[in-house]
């Protein structure tokens, strides 16, 4: 899994069958900075995924990929490769917080 | 499954209601490099479903993609990375 | 299938039960020449007693691993399926 922040949503009317009804986000991967390692930050990548989870743009959302994105009732039967599994909190290295959902 | 080093954890606020009874741990997946040298490993973190409590430091094999939901046989969970393993020991001789 | 060198050996006493009481060996995985690096080590179980220092065949396929283990629950992908003369 990896953390992402969700930037924007997507709105597409022709699309195949099994994906009407889905909300469709846009998401870009953040990482620990590499030299302080005090923050999170962008990895400058996008990926289109699916929201069973009620994200909101600028929320910070941990993202399984590859066919585990399937293993969910609500993504069973989709054509993806990305699914929104749990909203993020707080992100801990450490004992420092590097990420705080109240303070972002 | 690869050697990672657990680095951090990562707190939900809510989770997909298969995922309940389980942490997150940020963990860098290590070279042959770092395991050979006392420098912090400087790749990129995943995020590892970990049911064993692995601690700050610990070295821990992280399954990955399909294997990684497989634990979870028959009833899969959608998990891509999975600690199935806290090392106590991983010796290398170069 | 890929090539690679037996580079050490993993302990651990917490892990899936599964993995109980099989030998976990630490294998770089190399180019098809033998001495050029792909990637990061893995952790592999070994039926076969290969040694350190030694290159070895081994396979990603976990459906493989999941006979040779006995079970199918399990979160083991790669084994050694075999040792290179």
């Amino acid at each position: 899994m990896f953390v992402a922040k969700v930037t924007g949503s997507l709105v597409s009317t022709q699309k195949v069958d099994t994906l009407v009804g889905h909300k469709l986000l846009v998401v870009e991967p953040y990482r620990l900075d590499a030299k302080d390692r005090d923050r999170l930050v962008t990895t400058g990548r996008t990926f289109i995924t699916v929201d069973t989870m009620g994200a909101g743009e600028g929320e910070y959302v941990l993202i399984t990929q590859g066919s585990s994105a399937r293993l969910t009732p609500e993504t069973k039967d989709l054509p993806i490769d990305t699914v929104i599994v749990g909203i993020i909190d707080s992100v801990h290295i450490d004992q420092q917080c590097v990420f705080d959902r109240e303070e972002d | 499954m690869r050697i990672g080093k657990v680095i951090g954890t990562v707190t939900l606020s809510r989770r997909h209601p298969s995922l309940a009874g389980a942490q997150y741990r940020m963990v860098v997946p290590l070279s042959l490099d770092d395991l050979t040298c006392d420098e912090e490993p400087r790749a990129e973190a995943i995020v590892v479903f970990d049911e064993l409590g692995a601690g700050y430091g610990c070295r821990i094999a992280i399954s990955e993609g399909g294997e990684a939901a497989q634990p979870f046989y028959p009833e899969l969970k959608p998990v891509d990375a999975y600690n199935a393993a806290i090392l106590d020991n991983v010796s290398i001789v170069k | 299938m890929q090539v690679g060198t037996v580079v050490g050996t993993a302990t651990s006493t917490v892990k899936h039960a599964s993995m109980e009481g099989w030998k976990l060996l630490v294998v770089q995985p190399m180019l098809a020449g033998g001495t050029t690096p792909d990637g990061d080590p893995v952790l592999v179980v070994d039926a076969l007693g290969a040694g350190t220092g030694q290159e070895v065949m081994i396979s990603s396929d976990g459906k493989g691993t999941r006979e040779l283990l006995g079970v199918e629950a399990t979160p083991v992908r790669w084994s050694v399926v075999g040792i290179k003369d």
